[in-house]
């Protein structure tokens, strides 16, 4: 089972994001709220991929993609985007972002890109 | 999937009005005469972010009202920050007005509803923004005449690469864009049409992309990595082509990373409000049924008591242990409370037209949440009179040699189990002689009683309903209508006020209250068969009394109590409950209402214990009188009165 690592500050949108992928078989290893814990979490748990919101507090989705993909090239950081953050993604993907979503996102959008990135679960 | 979202709603709903809050505090503090200057680099960001979160958790909820008003107020707030700039005071009340507009849609949204965005809010949004930022159109972007890509270098074949973007993606240059970048992880892009500075303006025309790179990579390896992209309608991987210009790699774009604030990422979980309440309540229940053991052991022969006593003893001392630690759980700083303060009393210095400054200390102490939702409301009506009716206006200030700007204080200290929540101002004061006349005059007091009053009593005499709901008293005395609400809202949390004040220097109002709300003593009294319980810190005392003997004034028995005479009504009539027949020697119980000291005469009474109080659900909750119930040791459910509510009724 493919072990996710899922990055947003809002708790609601972790709780969202987590039933997404417990529905879709995925194992869900840890959660984290901002970009520093992020990077953290990274390290401690060696997610297959890591879902990253780009706005947040202490450390933006973006910093903490490229800190991940620095240390570990062949990361897997699927970024979740509002719309209207085209700017944000682009730099997010020159920072080493695998592919992104685009809130609000049904289930079956964020499974189909995930399993394109990292195979069936 | 089934994709219900009605289950994340409660949780959308108290996240999203944090943001608010802070959105709404953040503001005000950007508008403080010293906000811009002190306020840290990132405050502008900070606003920002509560913005865009707003607009992406309503989005997420399918709330498109709140996602669009929260959108427009993102932009807005992001032009301002673009230009480093802080808005003036119509934009700062428009984007409260916004704040405020989100709050009320995200309840509705809580209650079930999708409300639609103000159009006019929108439409002031767009004004704003246009007005404060000078629109900078996009750099137009020439299209180079496709020079001849050179040829691959040796070793490397040239892959030619098309492919369409999925109708349904929602950022098809993005697409574009990560396809382009992938290819870059495999080889050399040598053309793109669009250019990857088109697709970074977010142009591309058709949905299609023609890239030629040139790799060592085998095509099946291009189409792997190809294959891992979504949203792809079609791929074509071919070799050889000769399609469009190579612009040169441009450098990346420079990064915006967020500033990092000052302070550590506190772990924490968060729980339902009303599970902590589940666990206080089965915290109670379980003191309630060690009582009940200790009751039970008391009809036990005297060798199986003893070991039954050590027994429940030990029950006892970790039931309380986990009581204090779910009570513990339930402590909630006082944050959420003086957030709200500075945004309250700029509104009302904005229409009052006085200059007013609020400064909080001690919002990091924690009470009990319960206690915190009731108290907050008489805080802000305290800040409101200061402003209102303590502070002066600037040039009356100036002219009793004071700083124009009126001073709000706001603190809140512990002292043991209590909390101290005092509220000052700087202004003109309460005159304590003009409360003692006005109160005297409208008939709420004696004249003997008026002159007995210490200074302090005197001030208090603002909380009575008809003294502090009179005009004349408002000029004077410089305190509105609602004291008496205060009052009594500090009351029922068995809390104290008290008032301290000085002509010309200013006022403050301390209100001393508990930790919690939750455990309160209680007097036990029987009426009939019924056995209720009063809240101690209502009753003023207690004793015997035959009713046919006391003198009556229009009917109502009088009984003589301390300096005075109080009313005595018959507990057992106020709820329907047949009480001792006339005659029998009855118990008075001396208690506040809404018009003052009155008697409540009691069959019996039995005595005083520590209630965990629970509050009431259903229809109960709305019968007048009765505020909460507990359960004594013999497992009787019993209800507590709600004295000024029962009286009233």
């Amino acid at each position: 089972m493919k072990r996710v690592l899922i990055v947003d500050d809002a708790i609601f949108m972790r709780n969202m994001i987590r039933e997404i992928f417990a529905a879709g078989g995925f194992e869900v290893v840890g959660e984290a709220a901002n970009g520093l814990e992020a990077v953290e979490k990274f390290h401690e748990l060696r997610p297959d991929f890591t879902t990253m919101d780009i706005v947040m507090p202490f450390q933006s989705g973006i910093e903490a993609t490229r800190e991940i993909v620095k240390a570990d090239p062949s990361a897997v950081v699927i970024m979740c985007s509002a719309l209207g953050q085209e700017a944000l993604v682009r730099e997010a993907i020159e920072a080493g972002a695998s592919d992104f979503v685009v809130k609000p996102f049904q289930p079956e959008d964020v499974l189909s890109v995930v399993k394109k990135v990292v195979g069936e679960s | 999937m089934n994709w219900d979202l009605s289950k994340y709603l409660a949780l959308y709903v108290s996240e999203s009005r944090e943001h608010v809050d802070a959105l709404s505090a953040g503001l005000v503090r950007l508008e403080q005469p010293d906000g811009v200057s002190q306020a840290p680099a990132g405050f502008a960001d900070e606003l920002f972010r509560h913005a865009h979160s707003l607009k992406g958790m309503a989005a997420a909820m399918q709330q498109d009202g709140i996602a669009l008003l929260a959108h427009r107020a993102e932009d807005v707030l992001g032009a301002f920050r673009a230009r480093g700039e802080v808005p003036g005071a119509e934009g700062i009340d428009l984007l409260l007005s916004v704040t405020d507009a989100l709050g009320g849609m995200i309840q509705e949204a809580g209650a079930g509803g999708r409300p639609a965005a103000s159009e006019e809010l929108v439409a002031r949004l767009g004004a704003l923004q246009s007005s404060s930022v000078s629109t900078r159109p996009a750099p137009a972007i020439d299209e180079p005449a496709p020079p001849a890509a050179p040829e691959p270098p040796p070793g490397l074949r040239r892959i030619r690469v098309e492919v369409a973007v999925a109708e349904g993606s929602r950022a098809p240059s993005i697409r574009g864009f990560l396809v382009v970048k992938r290819l870059e992880g495999i080889g050399t892009i040598a053309s793109s049409r669009p250019s990857g500075e088109e697709l970074r303006a977010g142009r591309m025309p058709g949905r299609t992309l023609s890239v030629e790179v040139d790799t060592g990579e085998p095509i099946a390896e291009v189409e792997r990595t190809l294959a891992q992209i979504s949203e792809l309608a079609s791929v074509r991987v071919e070799e050889g082509g000769a399609a469009a210009a190579a612009p040169p790699p441009e450098p990346p774009l420079r990064s915006a990373p967020e500033p990092a604030a000052g302070t550590e990422p506190v772990r924490t979980v968060r729980v339902r409000a009303e599970m902590l309440d589940g666990f206080l309540d089965v915290a109670g229940e379980l003191l309630l049924a060690t009582s009940r053991l200790r009751e039970l052991g008391k009809a036990m022969p005297e060798g199986l008591r003893r070991a039954h006593d050590e027994g429940v003893d030990r029950l006892q001392a970790i039931t309380k242990d986990l009581h204090g630690r779910v009570m513990a759980a339930r402590m909630t700083p006082l944050t959420a409370l003086s957030d709200r303060l500075p945004r309250a009393a700029r509104d009302l210095a904005r229409r009052t037209g006085k200059q007013v400054e609020v400064v909080m200390t001690g919002s990091e102490i924690e009470v009990d949440r319960a206690l915190l939702d009731e108290v907050s409301d008489p805080v802000l009506h305290l800040l409101r009179n200061a402003v209102d009716h303590g502070i002066e206006t600037a040039a009356y200030r100036i002219a009793a040699g004071k700083r124009p700007t009126g001073r709000i204080e706001v603190s809140a200290r512990r002292e043991r189990d209590r909390v101290i929540l005092e509220v000052s101002d700087d202004g003109q004061g309460m005159d304590a002689g003009a409360l003692r006349r006005a109160a005297v005059a409208r008939g709420a007091i004696a004249v003997e009683a008026a002159a007995s009053l210490t200074d302090a009593e005197a001030l208090l005499l603002c909380c009575l309903p008809g003294v502090s709901t009179s005009r004349e008293v408002t000029d004077v005395s410089g305190r509105g209508v609602g004291m008496d609400a205060v009052r009594r809202s500090v009351e029922s949390l068995s809390g104290t006020l008290s008032v301290e004040s000085r002509r010309g220097e200013g006022t403050r109002f301390t209100l001393r209250l508990p930790l919690t709300v939750a455990m309160q003593p209680v007097l036990l009294v029987r009426v009939g068969s019924e056995v209720l319980a009063i809240p101690v810190s209502k009753v003023h005392g207690a004793a015997h009394a035959r009713l046919e003997t006391l003198e009556r004034v229009d009917g109502t028995p009088q009984f003589v109590f301390g300096d005075g005479t109080v009313p005595v009504l018959d507990l057992g009539s106020l709820i329907g409950a047949r009480g001792a027949p006339a005659g029998e020697r009855r118990s008075v119980v001396v208690t506040d209402s809404e018009s003052g000291r009155i008697g409540l005469a009691v069959d019996q009474l039995i005595g005083q214990q520590d209630a965990v109080l629970k509050p009431l659900h259903g229809p109960l909750a709305l019968v007048p009188g009765l505020s909460a119930v507990t359960v004594l040791g013999n497992g009787r459910p019993v209800f507590v009165l709600d004295v000024h509510r029962l009286v009233a009724a």
